[in-house]
């Protein structure tokens, strides 16, 4: 099917506009799927279906499913290729993250990203230095980990939410 | 010189021979780190890409700290370099998102004033300790070393908020190899990105991409060095997933740095090294 082929709905207006809308995104319309994005990205090299140039057109047909299902969005290592080499300036990686962020309203955060976010209030770090990890650093001769203050951490994600929405609260 | 040394989660819980060497360096260099007391996870990629309002935060909350301290922040990791700069330069441009992360900051006593820089270590020494006096100091100096620099991404990218080198020609890690006495060996992909942050969607495409390099650099170089714990921690474990390991010492650029400066195998942290580095040890003057 001829990409011009591809129409939008209401619905996949609005989706559009809410990627847009997200911080970095908004240049999404100036795409005008040269592909360089996808040639260059070192996921689309091992991974068929990551193709950096087909989210973007996805997303500006507003193909939300297509886009939110399975673990597609997730699979970027936000390396900041396409960032760099779009001649539109459109940046795919920013495209990406709203997408993470609209998957993450519709409940559908991949469990490692959940599992890692829940983490930082618990621990304050992305996985606990506790006394054990702190003898081991003892050990190789170096201090002790900073005391993270976890009660600050935890007001911070209160305020935002992000723990509620995670569904880690 | 002194500085606020964010050491960063991943280094702090699984890489000592990076922080020791880090710190075992600096002292050599007459740079004093300064451990950050309540510091925290500094909100990078996961974080980053989910919530830009709890990163930014989590980054201001650790950034307000070294400001309480007077100094500027030095990191091990590309990637709270990238997120603590990308936080300081917003915030300090933009008055109403300083506002607005201050307020969510507020029940935590810390507020962002804008008064430090950011700086991963290695630009800290080329900018700050200066190259000739890495070379200086390196007094048990390699011989007939090959190295291949991984820079990583986000030392570099995005170049418009990092404003460092240019990613497609980074100097900095060549020019801290060739302090050594090693040589630099330029190969192709150099400037690729490790993969790392799929490690934890789809490993296999991790390992995959983990092993081009490895092989690549192996034809062209005894070892490949490193400034980032991602990238490092990918370049290692990568090559035990295969059942042809092809054992290329990966070490971090500061083990590098430190041998040549008469620093112990011990002093560098050599023996954390899952695969075995002490090969280097042979190539160094006497
Ligand atoms: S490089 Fe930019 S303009 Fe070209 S396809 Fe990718 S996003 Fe579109
Ligand atoms: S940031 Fe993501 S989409 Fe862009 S080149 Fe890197 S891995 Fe590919």
């Amino acid at each position: 099917m001829a990409q011009s082929e591809i129409r939008i709905t209401n619905e996949g207006k609005e989706f559009r506009n809410e990627v847009m809308a997200t911080h970095g995104a908004d240049k999404l319309m100036h795409c005008y799927q040269c592909g360089t994005c996808t040639s260059d990205c070192p996921v689309a090299k091992r991974v068929p279906e990551f193709r950096p140039r087909n989210i973007a057109r996805l997303a500006i047909y507003g193909q939300k499913d297509r886009l939110l299902d399975g673990d597609l969005v997730w699979l970027c290592a936000g390396c900041y290729t396409c960032y760099e080499r779009c001649p539109q300036k459109v940046h795919v990686s920013e495209i990406v993250s709203a997408l993470r962020q609209l998957a993450l309203r519709e409940g559908k955060i991949h469990p490692t990203i959940k599992s890692i976010v829940t983490t930082i209030p618990k621990h304050g770090y992305i996985s606990e230095i506790g006394e054990f990890e702190n003898e081991m650093r003892a050990d190789d001769g170096l201090p002790p980990a900073p005391t993270p203050a976890t009660e600050e951490i935890k007001a911070i994600v209160k305020k935002t939410g992000i723990l509620g929405r995670v569904g880690g609260a | 010189m002194k500085y606020a040394f964010f050491v960063g989660c991943t280094v702090l819980s699984r890489l000592p021979g990076y922080e020791k060497s880090a710190r075992k360096v600096a002292e050599k260099l007459g740079v004093e780190l300064v451990d950050m007391p309540g510091s925290s996870c500094c909100g990078t990629t996961y974080m980053e890409t989910l919530d830009r309002k709890t990163a930014l935060a989590l980054a201001a909350r650790n950034i307000a700290i070294a400001e309480e301290m007077g100094l500027d922040i030095v990191t091990v990791c590309n990637g709270c370099t990238e997120n603590l700069t990308k936080t300081n330069k917003a915030l300090k441009e933009d008055p109403a998102l300083r506002a607005e992360v201050n307020e969510i900051l507020r029940e935590t006593g810390k507020q962002f004033k804008g008064t430090v820089e950011v700086k991963h270590y290695v630009r800290m020494l080329k900018e700050d300790v200066g190259l000739d006096k890495v070379k200086a100091a390196s007094v048990k100096p390699f011989k007939e070393l090959k190295v291949g620099a991984h820079y990583g991404c986000h030392l570099l990218k995005p170049s418009d908020e990092m404003l460092f080198e240019d990613p497609n020609d980074p100097k900095v890690l060549d020019d801290l190899i060739r302090a050594t006495g090693a040589e630099s060996v330029d190969y192709p992909g150099k400037t690729e990105c490790c993969a790392g942050p799929v490690m934890g969607i789809r490993e296999k495409v991790t390992w995959n991409v983990g092993m081009d390099k490895v092989q690549t650099v192996k034809k062209y170089a005894d070892a490949m060095a490193t400034c980032c714990p991602f990238c490092y921690i990918t370049y290692e474990r990568c090559q035990f997933m295969t059942e042809t390991n092809p054992n290329l010492p990966v070490v971090h650029i500061p083990q590098l740095l430190g041998l040549a400066m008469g620093l112990t195998a011990d002093e560098v942290g050599l023996s954390t090294n899952k695969v075995d580095a002490s090969a280097l040890l042979a190539k160094q003057e006497a």
